[in-house]
């Protein structure tokens, strides 16, 4: 056998330690091209194909007639490549003076939102024309730079009603949570308030989607013949139960005044008119509103982005007179021709209460309590039916419980009851007058013009009522099948027919009897019942109430109208009652029915 | 006693040219491939030029063939000192500017660190091929140390890092085959991987095991063997203890030094991006421009430092390991060559010329599927570049220049 030498030794050693290095390296190299092909080969792929959103076309609002109300017109948004932006200051120097925005906020906006180096961030929505020519200008000094067509809305009509559609918005981080919005990204629109966020996942539709090969600087290189493009499905066409005609003369009437009407049809609960006085210009939330705007919003004391006709509490006042009356008569408390002398004020222990009308309205039945609405009656009345009674047919009547209309935020009111007041005053410490207050529908009882609106509704059906509803159909643009809003109809429990035909009477006296304080609500040969209110309240001048139905004998509408601050309801609300009338039996395009 | 039998080399190693040839073809490919989509024609320009690279190389590989070895012995430390003084130069010719790599004449661009590979390769081997060196002795050590250390500090202060570790590694492997006993690389090399290790539980513990077996392998005595024991578990407790007391900065200076930068979106966006190229090619690749990483150029240095990742891409691991084994078969062959070699001076040439590719193989291969930190290494004969394809070349033709006079003196 040889001897092995030292040399042999020495090369045997650093040859197996090559050998040795070079396995490592090929089993890394079947490691990674064997065993993890599968994941590198997505990466790959995931690398060279970009994915385009293609933004679905937002469903249309349309009003009863088929009129237009919301409409999209295009517009274009901004995008920045982040990879193709961070190697030179030159295209962020230029974009920033172009979009008016500092280079550092656009830094910003990058780092917020990328989610690839090669996915467009959205940098700035809706530039106007003159920013979209000089980027198409120095489109060649702007590597990295793009705009994308993104529909922007818009309102045709001149109905305003932005309380009604709400506006869209940038989606915020809360929002991003939600499962409603998987797959949504900071800067996507979405509708915030109204309508627009109620039926926001019907009227979005699907988005499509693109696939195309891009190149390590993110340019586009082909569309991909194995990766179709999805068309994006628009969203769903919503035709609403208002009517533009009377929207728009009932916004023009109330411009200058502060306060609400709502008008619904009482045959099925639809909603015709529903106006919320001040408010803001729909337009103005198209844009990206400026934070100066949004300030003098939100600071605005007259708080016209509150939704008064929803989202307000007011005291009923002499309106809910009715309550008192459905009590009393459905409980037999009283007959109808039961009379009280009113002198033009009452005592209470030690405290006076007052009429409205100092000098008294004398003998009254019923009737004429109702028609003339004398306050010392209903003190009287009051007494006799007692707190639980009226705190039951206020539940009756469906007071404290929302309308479930497809708005947000909608308030429920509050009805003080024995429990109540107990608390608040200690059990049986309070006073008798509180019971007076309420009445006359002051005092601690808060209501939305919603559900007064239902209350004339009810009384209109003579115990009938539906839910109130925006919404007549929505219609799917591509095969137009439309889905109607489910509307049935439902009794309230505890009161007569009977009793109803009183109240109707009565409610027929406010509008039509000698000494009706709603004379000013009826129009030619429309008969019209309703009830007046002037609510006192700790905000200065009595706020104008007068809610009612029309025709008397076979209602067709219900309304209420509500004027802030403006004094008697009969003098200021009833009125307007009228111009209702007016212009829907007559002007109206809705076909008129026989009467 | 010269017997017959014992001349296995004779004449020029023609396996060796040939596996270096096609390695260059398919870097010629690679390169091709990775320019097909380019706009730019400069670096359109890049094959056409490599060719022409390719020819000017043969022509210095003949030249370093010729030379009589002799020749490499006289004037070694000239060549040695030559290049220092250009070292120097460069340093001072580049003043004021971050990066000095370059000397330029005319139209003519060199670096010449590329040179010092050669002068340092040839003028260790000198030192050490003197039969009175006593590798036993500190000065002698010393000395060889030190000839690589000067250009490693010159290179450093370029600052090109990958370049200047060359020098650093060819020096052991050099002084192993020069003699030096196995016992005490062991011993000066045990602390720095034990340092390495030191920053995880596992792969300390796995250190210490197997600097204990090699303890027992070489059998010096209780008494030193327990002392490089504990020398090392104390580098191993210590190194982390005093790297946490290190402020950010001064650890990410010694990252840095040590080419592992901390750059999420700089570096390892290359690696990641080289890594998906390579792992997405698959058993047998996209096909030749067919590689998406490749073509969409998301791939980085594609024709230079990343050109593996271009075969890996578009060969699969069948053109991998293709590559890969001829670069072995070239080194095993470069290292067979230096054993049969019956002149000390020849062999330690050819030692160093094989580690000199064999690091720049296993650095740059390493760093494109993420094993090796990113120096900035070229691959030899693949990477686009005249400078290293032609120290390359040198390199070759003075291991065949050793194979072909494997006798004489």
């Amino acid at each position: 056998m040889r001897q092995i030498t030292s040399v042999e030794k020495r090369q045997y050693l650093y040859s197996i330690l090559t050998v040795l290095l070079f396995l490592i390296l090929i089993g890394r190299f079947f490691y990674l091209q064997i065993y993890k092909r599968t994941q590198y080969l997505k990466a790959s792929e995931k690398n060279r194909i970009r994915e385009v959103v293609i933004e679905p076309t937002r469903g249309l609002f349309i009003d009863r007639n088929g009129e237009v109300l919301v409409d999209n017109h295009p517009s274009y948004s901004v995008y920045a490549i982040p990879f193709e932006i961070k190697k030179a200051d030159s295209v962020l120097n230029l974009a920033g003076k172009i979009l008016n925005m500092k280079v550092t906020e656009i830094e910003n906006v990058i780092k917020r939102e990328r989610i690839g180096l090669f996915t467009p961030v959205k940098l700035k929505r809706q530039i106007d024309f003159e920013t979209l020519t000089q980027i198409e200008e120095y489109k060649l000094d702007l590597p990295g730079i793009i705009y994308q067509i993104e529909p922007r809305r818009y309102y045709p009509s001149g109905v305003r009603a932005p309380h009604v559609f709400g506006y869209l918005g940038e989606i915020n981080k809360s929002e991003l949570d939600q499962s409603d919005f998987l797959g949504f990204r900071l800067g996507d629109i979405v509708g915030k308030k109204g309508l627009e966020k109620y039926y926001e996942n019907e009227l979005r539709g699907t988005r499509g989607y693109n696939y195309i090969e891009v190149d390590a600087l993110g340019r586009e290189i082909r569309g991909l013949k194995d990766r179709p493009e999805i068309l994006p499905l628009p969203g769903k066409n919503f035709h609403l139960t208002l009517d533009a005609e009377l929207q728009r003369s009932l916004e023009a009437r109330m411009d200058t005044l502060r306060g609400g009407v709502v008008v619904v049809d009482c045959t099925n609960g639809a909603v015709i008119a529903l106006v919320s006085k001040p408010d803001y210009d729909p337009e103005i939330f198209t844009k990206s509103i400026s934070p100066e705007i949004w300030k003098s919003l939100v600071d605005d004391t007259t708080k016209p982005l509150y939704d008064r006709m929803v989202q307000s509490l007011y005291p009923p006042g002499s309106t809910y007179k009715i309550i008192l009356a459905a009590a009393a008569i459905e409980l037999g408390i009283i007959k109808p021709d039961w009379q009280a002398f009113c002198p033009g004020y009452t005592w209470l222990g030690r405290r006076k209460y007052d009429c409205w009308k100092p000098e008294g309205h004398g003998e009254l039945d019923l009737m004429g309590a109702i028609e003339q609405s004398c306050n010392v009656y209903f003190y009287k009345l009051g007494l006799k039916v007692d707190l639980d009674n009226w705190a039951n047919f206020s539940r009756y009547f469906l007071f404290g419980k929302s309308t479930n209309i497809d708005l947000i935020d909608e308030k429920s009111g509050f009805v003080p009851d024995r429990n109540y007041l107990d608390q608040q005053y200690g059990k049986d410490r309070w006073s008798k007058g509180l019971i007076l207050n309420l009445s006359i529908g002051q005092g601690d009882l808060l209501v939305t013009p919603l559900q007064m609106v239902r209350l004339a509704m009810i009384i209109a059906n003579e115990g009938l009522y539906y839910p109130l509803h925006l919404i007549n159909y929505m219609e799917d643009p591509i095969d137009e099948t439309k889905i109607f809003a489910s509307i049935d109809s439902t009794r309230v429990s505890g009161i007569s027919q009977k009793t109803f035909k009183i109240l109707k009477q009565g409610m027929f006296r406010v509008c039509h009897g000698e000494h009706g304080t709603g004379r000013a609500a009826s129009y030619r040969d429309i008969t019209v019942a309703g009830k007046t209110g002037t609510a006192e309240n700790p905000h200065g001048e009595d706020h104008a109430w007068f809610i009612g139905y029309a025709p008397a004998d076979a209602p067709k509408i219900a309304f209420c109208i509500l004027v802030e601050n403006g004094g008697s309801g009969g003098k200021v609300a009833a009125p307007i009652a009228k111009l209702i009338i007016k212009n829907y039996f007559y002007q109206s395009r809705v076909k008129r029915d026989k009467i | 006693m010269i017997k017959f039998s014992d001349i296995k080399v004779s004449g020029v190693d023609y396996a060796l040219i040939l596996v270096v040839f096609i390695l260059i073809f398919i870097g010629l490919i690679a390169i091709y491939s990775a320019s097909f989509q380019v706009e730019s024609p400069a670096l359109k320009a890049n094959f056409s030029r490599q060719i022409l690279w390719f020819f000017i190389s043969i022509i210095f590989m003949l030249v370093a063939i010729v030379i009589p070895t002799s020749a490499y012995q006289v004037s070694a430390y000239w060549l040695y000192g030559f290049a220092i003084i250009l070292l120097v130069l460069t340093l001072v010719l580049n003043r004021g500017s971050s990066i000095a790599r370059w000397i330029t004449i005319g139209p003519f661009r060199f670096q010449p660190a590329e040179f010092a590979k050669i002068g340092a390769i040839i003028a260790l081997a000198r030192y050490l091929s003197y039969e009175q060196r006593k590798l036993t002795k500190l000065k002698d050590n010393a000395v060889a140390f030190g000839m690589v250390f000067l250009p490693f500090l010159l290179i450093v202060k370029q600052p090109d890092l990958g370049t200047a570790f060359i020098f650093l590694a060819i020096i052991l492997p050099v002084l192993f085959w020069a003699g030096l006993s196995t016992f005490f690389l062991f011993a000066i090399t045990a602390p720095a991987i034990v340092m390495i290790a030191s920053f995880n539980y596992y792969t300390f513990f796995l250190a210490m095991i197997l600097i204990a077996a090699a303890l027992l392998f070489f059998r010096r005595g209780l008494v030193i063997s327990l002392l490089i024991m504990v020398t090392n578990i104390g580098v191993g407790i210590v190194t982390p203890i005093l790297w946490n007391h290190l402020h950010d900065y001064q650890k990410h200076r010694i990252l840095t030094f040590l080419g592992v930068e901390m750059d999420p979106h700089g570096l390892s966006y290359q690696v990641i991006q080289s890594k998906v190229a390579i792992g997405s090619g698959g058993f047998l690749g996209k096909g030749l421009l067919k590689g998406t990483q490749t073509q969409l150029r998301f791939l980085p240095e594609q024709h230079t430092d990343f050109v593996f990742s271009v075969i890996g891409e578009e060969f699969g691991f069948i053109g991998s390991l293709v590559i890969i084994i001829m670069f072995l078969f070239l080194l095993l062959r470069g290292i067979s060559i230096a054993s049969k070699v019956r002149n000390r001076f020849s062999g330690l040439m050819v030692i160093g010329a094989v580690t000199t590719i064999g690091f720049h193989v296993i650095v740059n291969i390493g760093m494109t599927v993420g094993m090796m930190p990113v120096t900035g290494l070229p691959l030899p004969f693949l990477s686009y570049g005249g400078s290293f394809l032609i120290t390359c070349m040198i390199l070759i033709g003075i291991i065949i220049n050793a194979s072909i006079r494997w006798f004489r003196y």
